[in-house]
């Protein structure tokens, strides 16, 4: 069985016709035509004929969870997600950034998608690897089964091997590649602060060029932000234009905390959030 | 551009011993905006805070740094020294140079530079502090006590009868505690019934005390002024109200529970009164115990009652309590001593627990007083084996203070209640107390043998079938003794509650290692906690007996009493806002706030802190993502000034 897109995309395009014709969702958050087919883009459809524009295809791997926070509290807002899109999204009510009664999901089960970039396969490399949505209205497809499922940490073996001081010389190497140019912020679902604390000027927490020591301050600290919250969908890596593998240092902190809170983000609605959620029974392995 | 003195004192030696004030004194005069820099022996004597007051005057200070101990100790002082001289008070900033520094450091060159270090950290915070505003509030006369044995009750007593409203909280289903279970208490040997009860009456009978017995606290919202406690009464299946204490049920009831009271020597009733004189007298349901709740069938003691009283269909309650001060008397448990298989306890049936051997002499006990062992025989040698789990390394290290005497008591009722012989075996005698080496010396005198020396091992006797082997070292003789004994009697450690890091947690006490609640300080503010309007009285602070608890019951009835006897209170300035501009409502500060404070408003989309409800302990500023809280007294700019003082060195 392989994924018919084609099929995804008439029944994201009929879904969200019906949807807005209804009036039952003020936007619907999808994917629209780029400037060619392997770069499509993120798109709003607000009325029912912006709806033959949406499009779907191996190269959508883009997060629209990232946009719900655009709109004001209390938007009926339907979004076309794949599996870890709908991570992002659980992530986001678990916060209360906004209400399940006010979303339509729009479930698409996927796998194969392609890296525009790079032409590569998106794999669970650089992702959660999951194939289908943990949460969804509406499927717009057949769940996915018998592909082998990886475990997203697996990837991390080598890095573990590392002792300290590699380590360092490895994130300083790569963080010192990084101009600032904030696209992995911009394209993550969960960094929604506005505004950033690296934006700040009183207390300026960090050096705003791009050098070493104002780097490591952004990217460690936005790492720290996300500890317990990163749901893997990897659009922070795909994004950034001189490819530091920031995936890597956010599964590392999701493992950790996977193992100390017994919990990964944005898995079910019922959870807290780990890092701001008091349990009597939590590890305290985080004070040794 | 600020105005600092900065004074150092030496506090005696303490400070002075592992750090060079005078240099000290001398570095921080360099500093930058600092005017004035002095050292002086005692900064918190008359003369040491006069010093400081005509400095301001002279010098026009507009920030006064104090180096010397922990805040804890006089932030009040100096305080209320710049206040008189028309600072507001919160521009003082102390510098805690011994506990911190003079007091955990040998070496004086590494204490005077750790001391500049922290000081220099202290100048770049003062040079950014603003001067802040104490907020007044009223507060709620009534006092909830937690735990109703000897220290709850007299705590209770002693406030009701000031007029005060008290809740008196108890998790079983009469009050009394441990102190109902016992005989006689020494070293008087007054019947322990006979001066408890009537205090139990008066708490039955006093009209400012309200009792909640089979009840526990779920939850603490509030503060010091102003707690409100969510009490869980547990379902008791017997509506109080309508019960006339005629106890036909219990009568009836073919249940069988095991007598916690008669520490499991016998059973009860699975419808019981826990004791004769158990107040309130009217009876619980035990749902392990009870045949209706195992097997659905029965309801005898429901076809009994008159009343109407029985009602299998209750089910837990929740009422909220609003209190100005809370006193925790929550007590201890005997250590379990079965994991310590050496002493048998559990596998001999001639070994006893000390609570065991209280109920065999009571004449309400299971032999109605009389001491005969399980097997029904009337014991021909005694061993009471001294400190079990009780200073002992690998199990609790303190002294469970009471083991001694209460060990006396028990020799002395042995030999005036059989012919048995009695041997003690004990590390060190340990009888200071009023009346208490008197007792020694009277028991010495009735022919009970000590033996100095920790009791090693209880063991069966091999020659003597049923008998039981004693092996210890007698430490004076040098000499390894086996004894073989009838009976032998335990005195365990006495440790707190299993449940008391619970109790810690819900209303943020600080524990010790074995979950003893922590008071404020050891000397000076030995009822007081942490936290403030909540103090603690009797053994669940530290081992101590009926004395020292009754006394300590009464100290923390007039602690709370100087919270309750106001109608206002000033609070702490130091409290958490939101810069709404900032706020990116991720609402990690309204998850994280122990206290309730920051709440989310819905309609501007921004957090908000109710700053009557904060208590300035700074989470919700250090989670919050934007900076958008500022934890007043400790902005981000004034602590990371700090830092970089600090990093200078």
């Amino acid at each position: 069985m392989s994924i018919n897109f084609k099929q995804i995309e008439e029944k994201l395009k009929s879904e969200a016709t019906k949807l807005l014709e209804e009036g039952k969702v003020g936007v619907v958050l999808a994917y629209g035509k780029g400037y060619d087919e392997n770069h499509p883009l993120p798109f709003v459809a607000r009325k029912a004929s912006d709806v033959e524009n949406i499009v779907f295809n191996e190269y959508c791997t883009a997060n629209m969870a990232r946009y719900i926070v655009r709109y004001p509290r209390g938007t009926k807002i339907a979004i076309a997600v794949k599996a870890a899109d709908s991570r992002a999204v659980i992530q986001l009510i678990q916060e209360d950034k906004v209400k399940r009664e006010d979303l339509v999901i729009l479930g698409i089960p996927a796998y194969g998608m392609k890296n525009a970039k790079t032409g590569e396969v998106v794999d669970s490399k650089t992702t959660c690897g999951m194939y289908n949505p943990v949460i969804y209205d509406t499927l717009l497809g057949e769940e996915v089964h018998g592909q082998s499922v990886v475990s997203p940490y697996d990837v991390l073996a080598e890095y573990e091997a590392m002792d300290k001081e590699a380590r360092w010389a490895f994130w300083k190497k790569e963080l010192d590649k990084c101009i600032r140019c904030y696209a992995c912020r911009k394209a993550c679902p969960m960094c929604y602060c506005d505004p950033c604390f690296i934006d700040q000027n009183k207390p300026k927490w960090g050096e705003k060029s791009p050098e070493s020591h104002g780097n490591l301050m952004y990217h460690l600290t936005r790492f720290h932000h996300l500890a317990g919250r990163c749901i893997d969908c990897g659009e922070c890596s795909r994004a950034c234009p001189v490819d530091i593998p920031l995936y890597l240092f956010h599964k590392k902190v999701a493992k950790d905390c996977e193992e100390m809170f017994g919990q990964a983000a944005g898995m079910s609605i019922e959870d807290k959030p780990a890092l701001v959620n008091f349990r009597v029974e939590d590890s305290d392995k985080i004070l040794e | 551009m600020s105005r600092i003195g900065v004074f150092v004192c030496h506090c005696g030696l303490n400070i002075a011993k592992t750090v060079r004030v005078s240099e000290l004194a001398q570095f921080a005069s360099t500093l930058p905006d600092v005017v004035v820099a002095k050292d002086y022996k005692f900064m918190c004597s008359t003369p040491g805070q006069e010093m400081i007051a005509n400095d301001i005057k002279e010098h026009k200070l507009d920030r006064v740094i104090v180096t010397a101990c922990s805040p804890l100790m006089h932030e009040q002082t100096f305080r209320k020294v710049l206040e008189n001289a028309g600072l507001n008070k919160y521009l003082v900033t102390i510098v805690n140079i011994r506990e911190q520094v003079s007091w955990v450091t040998h070496d004086i060159e590494e204490g005077t530079a750790k001391a500049k270090a922290v000081l220099n950290g202290a100048v770049y915070r003062a040079r950014l502090l603003a001067p802040l505003t104490s907020r007044v509030i009223d507060v709620n006369p009534d006092v909830m006590v937690i735990g109703g044995g000897i220290a709850g009750i007299q705590a209770a007593l002693e406030l009701a009868n000031t007029g005060k409203k008290v809740y008196l909280v108890e998790k079983n289903s009469t009050i009394g505690g441990h102190m109902a279970q016992f005989d006689k208490t020494f070293p008087t040997l007054d019947c322990s019934a006979c001066i408890l009860t009537p205090k139990m009456d008066a708490v039955l009978q006093h009209k400012n005390i309200t009792m909640m017995t089979y009840s526990e606290i779920s939850e603490v919202k509030g503060y010091v002024g102003n707690f409100d406690i969510t009490v869980k009464q547990k379902a008791r299946y017997v509506d109080h109200s309508k019960c006339n204490a005629c106890l036909a049920c219990t009568e009836k009831c073919p249940g069988k529970g095991v007598s916690e009271w008669d520490e499991g020597l016998v059973k009860r009733k699975a419808i019981y009164i826990p004791f004769p004189q158990a107040v309130p007298q009217k009876p619980v349901i035990d749902r392990e115990a009870c045949t209706y709740f195992i097997k659905g069938k029965c309801k005898l003691c429901q076809k009994v009652c008159e009343q109407k009283a029985i009602d299998f269909e209750q089910e837990d309650s929740f009422s909220t309590v609003k209190v100005g001060a809370v006193i925790v008397a929550t007590g201890y448990d005997l250590m379990n001593t079965k994991p310590l298989v050496q002493y048998g306890y559990g596998k001999y049936p001639g070994v006893y627990s000390a609570l065991e051997v209280e109920r065999l002499f009571n004449s309400a006990g299971p032999t109605g007083g009389k001491v005969t062992m399980r097997d029904g025989k009337e014991p021909q040698a005694i061993a009471i084996m001294h400190c079990i789990g009780s200073r002992d390394k690998n199990n609790y290290e303190h002294c469970s203070r009471v083991c001694c005497m209460y060990s006396l008591k028990f020799a002395h009722l042995f030999k005036e209640k059989t012919s048995a012989d009695v041997y003690q075996f004990y590390i060190d005698m340990r009888a200071a107390g009023k009346g208490y080496e008197e007792f020694y010396n009277r028991i010495i005198e009735e022919d009970v043998k000590f033996i100095r020396g920790k009791g090693a091992r209880v063991a069966e006797s091999v020659d003597e079938p049923g008998r039981l082997i004693v092996e210890a070292e007698d430490t004076i003789t040098g000499k390894f003794i086996q004894l073989p004994v009838d009976m032998v009697v335990l005195s365990p450690a006495m440790i707190p509650r299993s449940d008391s890091k619970d109790i810690a947690r819900l209303l943020n006490l600080s524990t010790d290692k074995y979950g003893f609640f922590m008071e404020r300080h050891p000397k000076l503010a030995p009822l007081s906690t942490m936290s403030e309007g909540i103090f603690i009285a009797g053994v669940c602070q530290s081992p101590k007996d009926i004395p020292d608890t009754v006394a300590q019951a009464n100290g923390a009835a007039a602690e709370a009493l100087t919270i309750v006897v106001k109608d206002k209170m000033e609070l702490e300035a130091t409290t958490a806002m939101v810069n709404p501009a900032s706020c990116c409502a991720c609402q990690n500060c309204v998850r994280v706030c122990p206290y309730g404070a920051p709440f989310f408003n819905d309609q501007k989309g921004v957090s908000e802190i109710n700053e009557a409800l904060c208590k300035g302990c700074g989470l919700c500023a250090s989670v919050c993502p934007t900076s958008a809280i500022i934890a007043r007294h400790f902005t981000n700019d004034q602590v990371l000034a700090e830092i970089e003082g600090l990093m200078e060195f």
